[in-house]
This record gives structure tokens, sequence and C-alpha cells, in this order.
């Protein structure tokens, strides 16, 4: 009597196990389908998605998405911009995972967060051209990355603040602790101050990239440093809020910032003398070329073989360095008028 | 036979989702009724149901948990720390991650319960300390976990991602327990009136305390779950989740008052959010619309369902 449930048990549990899959160890290498058809008629059914995450995010907005958008206007192509509203990079992922199902010509992905590789790879495996900017992600199979050398962005402030303040006095600098990209930055203008032993480092502080908690930890330090001599900003809201708490302590121009980014709130404080340089990235080029390189992918504009995706090849750059604008009083009209 | 079905709210909100479902089938044939698409909804919504399903736990019993989301992420990032920075093996791991999950439910549900803290005062301020928690262990992310912790969400069954597999698991083993055990069933006295409960014997007290154990456990399970999938612990993971988990527990046939739901409703309710977030994704909604839309959605489907109500009760 007990045989028969048992024995059920048995081929249900034997047959799960042979449907069963696991993840494989080494993912294969893939090779993207690229699009034949290049009639102008096609081209305007062409669609390229740029997936990010924070998609509301202002310098997002007013940069990456905004030469997105007129670079699809330029090429009379269907551009999408999808992603969560928050820095959720989970539900990027699973942005991602469901636009993969609808086979845009193109993929333009923010490089936020190295667990993206995944679905980077799930996207060039289903042969979808995937270039991926802003920050790199090494250990995926993107097609090609477009972004800025932090290293160089934290170079380029401790240079300045070293000439600003003479090689001499006590600085501080702050950004979001522990992404990939500030922390090279960090590294760049440490390297920059090892060559002046007149400048003291007072520490490294984690702003969130939130202007109310970088005006409060410069408010901080401008009481137990009242001889502190400059600030260095990394992520888009510091400089902002070490501007907000030097104006407010009555020492604008007295005390030297340099920041990164250049939304119109950090020009105006350039303009005012509150912030001395802006380490600006040129981040409408991550999206009009990156665009450009999916184009050129799907439409083999540049055929390197007898079959490039046979022979293992990518017919775009592998990896671009956009580079930097250093933003002064004396060129931030320019930046303002633009 | 149109009147039972609208009476009850979990038919009628099934019957909503199907139409919908069939809708944007016939919109977007070629991308939405696809197997693909279909699997990747239900991947994206299983660590929400496994949540809301602890959740639906709380709401019967007349409260709630926001610490949820941030119990999440401590607790897969919590696991992939020892695993990543002290070689503990998997199982071991995943255990001492489970550990802390109880540890976070029953501070929860001891201060709650027997102290008299306000539900929502205790879990917010614990949704900060775990979230400062999993930013301390994780630093920016945790990226590189051993193979066989990854298989766990990362495998297949008859073609089906694991984590639907376990979603479905959850839903069915919670709905057999509150259906047919009288343990359970208390969580409904206690939700409809927990003096008469206390009264007639039941201890609510720590009937309580055990629901806030086993909302964590099941939150710090979809934590373990989550990371496994992504391969990465993301302090970030949960984020907004204890929201979006009420919402759905809500739309799915609970209310903040206590004492009615069913955990059938949990899954239809993450299913509903699902397929709205992937017709969105589909028919390339900004990111700047989606909330919106998704919200005027919800308030629509509450009014209909208040409508129906209040219709057949004549």
């Amino acid at each position: 009597m007990l045989r028969k449930p048992f024995l059920f048990v048995v081929c249900s549990f034997m047959l799960m196990v042979y449907s069963c899959e696991l993840p494989s160890k080494n993912t294969e290498t893939a090779t993207p389908s690229v699009n034949e058809g290049t009639k102008d008629e096609a081209i305007k059914n062409e669609e390229y998605v740029m997936v990010t995450t924070a998609v509301t995010m202002p310098m997002y907005v007013h940069h990456d998405q905004a030469a997105f958008l007129k670079w699809g206007k330029a090429r009379g192509v269907k551009v999408s911009v999808l992603g969560p509203a928050d820095w959720d990079v989970s539900e990027q992922i699973n942005t991602i995972e469901e636009v993969i199902g609808s086979k845009p010509s193109g993929l333009l992905i923010n490089g936020t967060d190295p667990a993206i590789a995944g679905a980077i790879n799930k996207a060039v495996a289903a042969g979808i051209p995937t270039v991926v900017y802003d920050s790199d992600i090494p250990d995926s199979k993107r097609n090609a990355f477009l972004g800025t050398d932090w290293y160089e962005i934290g170079k380029m402030q401790g240079e300045e603040i070293a000439s600003l303040i003479n090689g001499r006095g006590k600085v501080a600098y702050m950004g979001i602790l522990g992404l990939n990209n500030m922390e090279a930055g960090f590294k760049g203008l440490l390297d920059v101050f090892k060559k002046y032993p007149g400048i003291e480092v007072v520490g490294k502080f984690d702003d969130k990239a939130n202007v109310e908690e970088a005006a409060k930890i410069t408010s901080d330090l401008l009481s137990a440093h009242p001889d502190i001599a400059a600030f260095a900003g990394f992520d888009s809201n510091s400089g902002p809020g070490i501007a907000l708490a030097v104006k407010e302590a009555g020492r604008a121009g007295k005390i030297k910032i340099t920041c990164v980014d250049w939304e119109p709130e950090h020009l105006a404080l350039v303009k005012q003398g509150v912030i001395q340089m802006l380490a600006g990235q040129k981040r409408e080029l991550f999206t009009w070329y990156g665009a450009q390189f999916l184009y050129d992918m799907a439409h083999k504009t540049n055929k390197l073989s007898g079959n490039d995706a046979k022979a293992g090849i990518t017919d775009i750059p592998y990896s671009v360095n956009t580079g930097l604008l250093k933003i002064t009083k004396e060129n931030v009209d320019q930046f303002i008028n633009h | 036979m149109l009147q039972k079905l609208f009476e009850n709210r979990l038919y009628a909100f099934a019957v909503v989702l199907v139409v919908i479902i069939a809708a944007a089938s016939a919109v977007f044939s070629s991308t939405f009724p696809t197997f693909n698409n279909f699997s990747q909804i239900l991947l994206n919504l299983s660590t929400d149901t496994i949540v809301a399903v602890g959740m639906m736990l709380l709401l019967i019993s007349g409260t709630f948990d926001l610490s949820v989301g941030s119990t999440v992420a401590f607790v897969g990032c919590f696991t992939s720390y020892l695993m990543f920075f002290f070689h503990v093996p998997v199982p071991l791991a995943i255990l001492l991650g489970m550990l802390c999950a109880s540890v976070i439910g029953l501070v929860n549900g001891y201060l709650i319960a027997y102290q008299g803290i306000n539900p929502m005062i205790q879990t917010l301020a614990m949704m900060g300390i775990i979230r400062g928690g999993a930013l301390m262990v994780s630093g920016s992310g945790i990226q590189g976990l051993p193979y066989w912790f990854n298989v766990i969400g990362q495998s297949k069954l008859l073609g089906i991602q694991m984590p639907v597999w376990y979603m479905l698991l959850t839903v069915g083993v919670f709905s057999f327990l509150l259906n047919k055990t009288i343990f359970f069933r208390r969580y409904y006295y206690i939700g409809n009136n927990e003096k008469a409960a206390d009264l007639s014997g039941i201890r609510v007290k720590r009937m309580k305390m055990y629901g806030f154990i086993l909302s964590s456990l099941l939150a710090g399970a979809a934590g373990i779950l989550l990371t496994s999938r992504l391969g990465a612990a993301l302090p970030t993971m949960g984020r907004g989740l204890e929201l979006k988990v009420i919402t759905a527990v809500i739309l799915g046939g609970a209310s903040l008052s206590g004492g009615i739901g069913k955990m059938p409703g949990a899954l239809l309710g993450a299913l509903f959010m699902g397929v709205i977030g992937n017709i969105m994704v589909i028919s390339r909604v900004s990111g700047y619309w989606q909330d919106i839309i998704l919200g005027l959605i919800l308030i629509a489907i509450l009014w209909l369902d208040k409508f129906l109500q209040k219709k057949y009760e004549v």
C-alpha cells in the first residue's frame, strides 16, 4: 500500500532533479548578432534604450538624457529612457532584464554598480549591442565604455587646491565613500598632496550625496579647525553643501573650494567667488557617442573583417576617456551663457 | 454569480488583473504575452512577495513593520560579508544571516508587544539602524560571492527561475497555515479585537512577537535570495520596499485596521504591481511617469473595490 505514494514521491523528485538547471560558472562569450537592414525606412523603426537608476536626478536629466534625446532626434530613431526614479540598482537590473525581451536595437546602460554585470551579459548574449557609460563595469561583457577618469578628477582638484593655498594649510575632502569612481578620485587628490609637505589632510568625509549633510560636515569642521584652508568635494551635492556652510560662516572666498560637476547652482557659486574651481565631466559625450557607438555597431559602419562577430571583434572603441573641463571665475560665463 | 464574484475582493481583483493582462497581450502581442516575459515578471516580484507574506500576517494582526526593506539589505549584506571576508561556509553563513533576521524581529516584537512602543516609531528606528548596519558591513557592495551561494537564486526548475518556486512555496505554506491551523487563525482574532482575543485566553503579546519574528525571517530569506540572484550584496537593496509591500498587501485585500486578508492576496497584489510595471517598461513609459501612473491606478482600483462592495451590500 505504501509503495505507490513512495514511488510517486521518488519519481517526482527525480523529475525535479532532472529538470533543474544550474547557472554556468563561466558564461560563454557572446557574439552579438547585428541588424543587417540599413535602409532609411528601417532606421525609423529602430529603438535605442537608455537604462539608468535615479532617472529623475537633475544632473542625469540635464546632461546625459538631454544629449541622448537630442541624438535620437538627429538620427531619426526612437529613443527611450527607462529606470527607477530613486537610486535602486536592483530595480535597474529588473528594468534591463525586462527590456531585453523587447529586443531594442541597442542598450545604453549607466554603469552604476558592478552588480549590473549579469544583466549586461544577458543583453549581450541576446545579441543586443550594449554600451556602458559613466562608470565602467569591467567584469561584464559590455561592447564599449565611455566615461571620465576619476583619478584625473582627483588630481585636477589637488593641483588647483595646492596652487590656491600656496602649498600650505589644512584640507578636508568629501563625497560618497565606497564608490569605486570616488575612491579613485580621492587617491588622485592624495597623490598630488604627497608632493606638498605643507598640506595637512584633516579627513575624508561621507556626505551621502546630500547638500545638507555636506553643509553640516563643513560647519563642524569649521568649528573644529578654524584655520582650515580648503575643501574638495567629489559628488554632485558636495560643492553646494560646502559652499552653503562657508557662506554662512562669513568666510566665502577666504576658504578655497573645488568640486565636481557644473549644474547652474555650481556655476553661480563660481561666479560669486564662493567656489574657485569645478572639475566638469563631459557627460553629454557619454551618451551622444555611446548612442552613436550602438548605432555604428548595429549598422556595421566600420566593418573590420569578413564577419566581425565571428572573428570575435567589436567594430567600435573598447573604452573611451571623454576628458575633463576646468571651470574657474575666468571662463565661467562661457558655461552660464551656454 | 457576478454578485458573488464581486463580493469577494480577491476574485474581483483577479478579474481586473486578467482583463489588464488580456488587454496588454492584445496591444503588445509580440513582447508581452511571452513565456520569457512572464517568467521575468514573476522573478522580479518574487522577493517582494515573500516579504509581503510576512507583512500580510502582521496586517491581519493589526500591526505592520517598516524595517523589512532594511532587513532585506542587512541580512543579504551580512551573509555576504561572512562568506566573502571570513570564508564562512555557505549554509552556516545563511544560518547566521537568518539568526540576525530573527533577532531583528525579536527586538521589534518585544519592544512593541511587551513595552508598548508604537510600531511605526519602533520599526522606523530599526529601519535606520539596520540600513546603517548594511552600509557598514558591505561598504559600496560585495561582489564575487561563492558559486554555490549564487546557485540558490540563479538556478532554474522546469525553465523557471528558482526564486519564483520559493515564492510560490512560501505563499502556499503560509496560506495553508493561516487557513488550517488554530495557531495562525489566532492572528485574525487579534486583528479583529485584541482585547476580546486576550480575554479568550490568547497570549496576544507573545503572538504579536512571533508575528514580527516571522516577518523578519521572511524578509531575511528574501534578502538572501535577492543577493544570490544578483550575485552581489548591495546596501541599497530593498530601499522603499516596505511601502511597496504594504501597498501590495492592501491591494490584495488586507486592511490597516486588521482582521482581514488572505495569503494569495499578497501574491495577487504584488503580481498586479509587477504587471503594471512591466507594461510601463514595454510601452517605454519614462521613469518620471511610472510612480504617478502606478499611484493613479492604485487609487482607481481601491475606489472600484469600495464602489462594488457598496453596490452589492444593498
